[in-house]
């Protein structure tokens, strides 16, 4: 579904991707593992338009999308949650799901209709929903980025680090949204450093570092790879 | 006690047009963190345009409102795009500076468009006065207070009931999260620098029919009445723009009846100075104070 070939972004002279190539299946969860610092962000941000490849290609469903900017990657069906759920802290949660379906040019009825969904999906969301998001707790933030991010029916959901910041009882949480989401359907594309909880979401792995991947495989692949599991699932036995 | 409600009725209607001018300056503030400092002077070359067809035509004075409102929203799109969107995203003082240069370029063209500086401005109606009990209103005046009120309330319907809107909104919140929704920000900036004109022009024509004149140093003024008013409010904040401006005008009112004319825009002044004293957010501006800010505080 979401193909990227030899993707390679820089910034200034620093090339942050160094010719990522990667498949995010259609109905599935993907998951980039990756430390700080080894292009995880990048890649998704290269992917959404936020950031130009300098080479490769993004292609979405056999449509080539490298070089669209941000406002047109969302439109044919790229959205992304970003790290620290960077909901609009002054304006209610209503609003937040609205400004999701921006790209869309949807009349005011069917973006109602999917304001309720929403709300059908994340009941909490709906006893808040004249609150500024601001207000609201880091979980209830992160499902209301979730939700917004919905609100733009994408094909591929990006979502950075949704567990990050958050306490683990509410982490849990989150990763129970995203397993409820891919059951209904909607392919992901999620970059985690909590490789723990993403082995039991994720149908496929991929590992990055220093800008490359470096290794990919199933979940049952990734545990039995002795050095991934020192050093990304903090096994005992290493 | 008549005399201080007259006072402060007069101030509110005043205060209106003040509020509008914060309004303009808040919206691209909201939007850009900047200030567009030649606001003031694109309604000052506005109105003189308006006043030019006046001065050589004897049009009609809606046809002067209509082109000093049009022609502001000229010379902001001209501002914006010499100032603002010329200027790198991330050099915010490099913008500020060429706003201000631009000031003084408009200026200029204001001076050789009409050589003779001063020039009457129509009125909107013969000036006149009504009477309502003790009190005394003046017509232009109240007017002025009407047309700010209806501009309040169309930008309110714009701002939360329409996808633009909702952009507007969701770009002066965070421009990155609204980029991720696929709102365009160069376009929504110049559809703020569009709002802030319409506002500024409508100010600009209120009040200069009020005072029957205008000369070049009226950008000056509005520049300002305007950053005062925001100021007060609290920068970006809408509601604190309206606020602001209001408690501009009325205290303003006072110190021109009760200490006279030269105490007029020392008041301004010193309020201004009270405020950022006590209350260097202003109003209903956000609290500002970072948890770093805070913890300096305590050493």
């Amino acid at each position: 579904m979401l193909s990227i070939r030899d993707l390679v972004t820089s910034y200034g002279n620093i090339e942050a991707l160094r010719g990522i190539s990667l498949d995010a299946a259609e109905g599935e969860v993907t998951c980039l593992l990756g430390p700080n610092g080894a292009g995880k962000t990048t890649t998704l941000f290269t992917i959404a338009g936020i950031l130009t490849a300098k080479s490769g290609a993004v292609v979405l469903n056999g449509e080539d999308m490298t070089r669209l900017r941000a406002a047109e990657v969302v439109s044919r069906g790229i959205a992304l949650v970003p790290e620290n759920r960077l909901v609009f802290p002054r304006m209610d949660v209503e609003d937040n799901l609205r400004a999701g379906a921006y790209s869309r040019r949807a009349s005011a009825a069917e973006i109602a209709a999917d304001v309720a969904d929403m709300y059908r999906r994340f009941p909490r969301l709906e006893e808040r929903k004249d609150q500024l998001a601001g207000t609201l707790s880091g979980g209830e933030q992160q499902m209301l980025a979730i939700a917004r991010g919905l609100m733009a029916r994408p094909r591929i959901l990006l979502m950075d680090e949704p567990s990050i910041g958050l306490a683990p009882m509410i982490v849990a949480e989150i990763f129970d949204i995203i397993r409820e989401l891919n059951r209904e359907g909607v392919t992901i594309l999620l970059v985690e450093q909590n490789a723990r909880m993403a082995l039991d979401v994720a149908h496929k792995f991929y590992l990055i570092e220093g800008g490359r991947i470096t290794f990919s495989g199933s979940p049952g692949e990734i545990e039995q790879d002795e050095v991934i599991q020192r050093a990304y699932l903090g096994s005992r036995q290493g | 006690m008549i005399d201080f409600i007259q006072n402060t009725v007069d101030g509110v209607m005043f205060g209106s047009s003040y509020a509008l001018l914060a309004i303009g300056f808040t919206i691209v503030f909201g939007v850009m963190r900047r200030l567009n400092l030649a606001f003031g002077a694109s309604i000052m070359l506005g109105a003189y345009m308006g006043t030019w067809l006046h001065v050589h035509y004897q049009v009609h004075v809606l046809v002067v409102a209509v082109t000093t409102v049009a022609c502001t929203v000229l010379v902001g799109i001209y501002v914006e795009r010499l100032c603002f969107h010329a200027v790198r995203r991330d050099a915010a003082l490099a913008s500020m500076v060429s706003s201000f240069v631009i000031w003084m370029q408009l200026e200029e063209a204001a001076i050789h468009l009409l050589p003779e500086r001063t020039y009457a401005f129509p009125g909107l109606f013969a000036a006149g006065s009504y009477e309502a009990g003790p009190f005394l209103f003046r017509t232009e005046q109240t007017a002025m207070l009407l047309l700010a009120a209806v501009m309040v309330g169309a930008l309110h319907l714009l701002l939360h009931r329409t996808r633009f809107g909702l952009a507007l909104r969701a770009t002066s919140e965070n421009p990155l999260a609204a980029a991720y929704m696929g709102i365009h920000r160069t376009w929504t900036v110049l559809c703020a620098f569009v709002l802030m004109s319409l506002a500024g022009g409508v100010a600009g024509f209120a009040i200069l029919a009020t005072d029957q004149q205008i000369t070049p140093f009226f950008g000056l003024w509005a520049t300002f009445k305007g950053l005062i008013a925001m100021m007060l409010g609290g920068m970006g904040s809408l509601p604190g723009a309206i606020l602001g401006g209001l408690l501009l005008g009325v205290v303003e009112a006072h110190a021109l009846w009760y200490l006279g004319a030269e105490y007029r825009d020392l008041s301004a002044f010193l309020l201004l100075f009270a405020m950022l004293v006590s209350r260097p957010g202003g109003l209903l501006g956000q609290r500002i104070l970072s948890r770093e800010e805070l913890a300096f505080r305590r050493v």
